[in-house]
């Protein structure tokens, strides 16, 4: 289980510059659908990989699904000679994101983003309408069920309006 | 991403898919604030590993 909670907030206190992204996006926008890990794309400048590597350190993350004893060090330098590491960590699975198919790196991503509350602090998160592009960009099957649904969430929040 | 603000196009195959939509689930969703969804996130992620387990136990011989 995602410790959210506690996830965001070690986030948040670290300063770390991230969007989340992925199902627990979705989540926030109102999803119905369960998902187990928690998706960000975080911003490659050095500073930023060093809040990230400090952040996280408490939480002993580790590559997930890797066999137990398997070097890995977690350090600015692992960050910058990787992209994407999938982690687990002691508050649960996260995914942490270099670039995104068919959107790119933080930075490009950053306009379509929108600042939520929860759990006492702040966490930028994709907008409903650039998850759905994103999702439509990365044009994976498997995603077709999960853009429906996001679409039929827009539509029901605009007939709220 | 797809470019701009812009208004995103329907696909006609979102558009088949989106017929199986249980909405009734979306509106109570989004009654809930921010916090609740991801509280009720967790709690379905509990669940599913509890299931999970259960599953597991009745496979050990």
């Amino acid at each position: 289980m995602t410790d959210f909670s506690s996830l965001l907030r070690v986030l948040a206190d670290g300063h770390v510059e991230y969007v989340l992204v992925g199902g627990a996006a979705a989540t926030v926008h109102g999803s119905a659908r369960l998902t187990l890990d928690v998706d960000v794309i975080y911003r490659r400048t050095p500073e930023n990989l060093s809040r990230i590597v400090a952040s996280l350190a408490e939480t002993e993350p580790y590559l997930r699904g890797a066999p137990a004893g398997l070097p890995f060090r977690w350090d600015v330098e692992t960050l910058q000679r990787g992209l994407n590491f999938t982690l687990i960590t002691t508050l649960g699975p996260i995914d942490l994101l270099g670039e995104i198919t068919g959107a790119g790196p933080y930075e490009k991503v950053l306009p379509d983003t929108m600042v939520v509350r929860a759990f006492g602090v702040e966490c930028r998160c994709i907008t409903l309408e650039g998850l759905i592009r994103l999702k439509r960009a990365a044009g994976r099957i498997k995603d077709l069920e999960a853009i429906a649904e996001l679409e039929a969430l827009r539509e029901e929040r605009d007939h709220e309006r | 991403m797809h470019p701009g603000p812009g208004p995103i196009p329907p696909d006609p195959i979102i558009e088949a898919y989106k017929k199986d939509i249980d909405r009734t689930l979306l509106r109570e969703n989004l009654k809930l604030s921010v916090e609740d969804r991801l509280r009720q996130l967790m709690q379905l992620q509990q669940f599913a590993e509890e299931l999970r387990k259960a599953g597991r136990a009745v496979r050990r011989p």
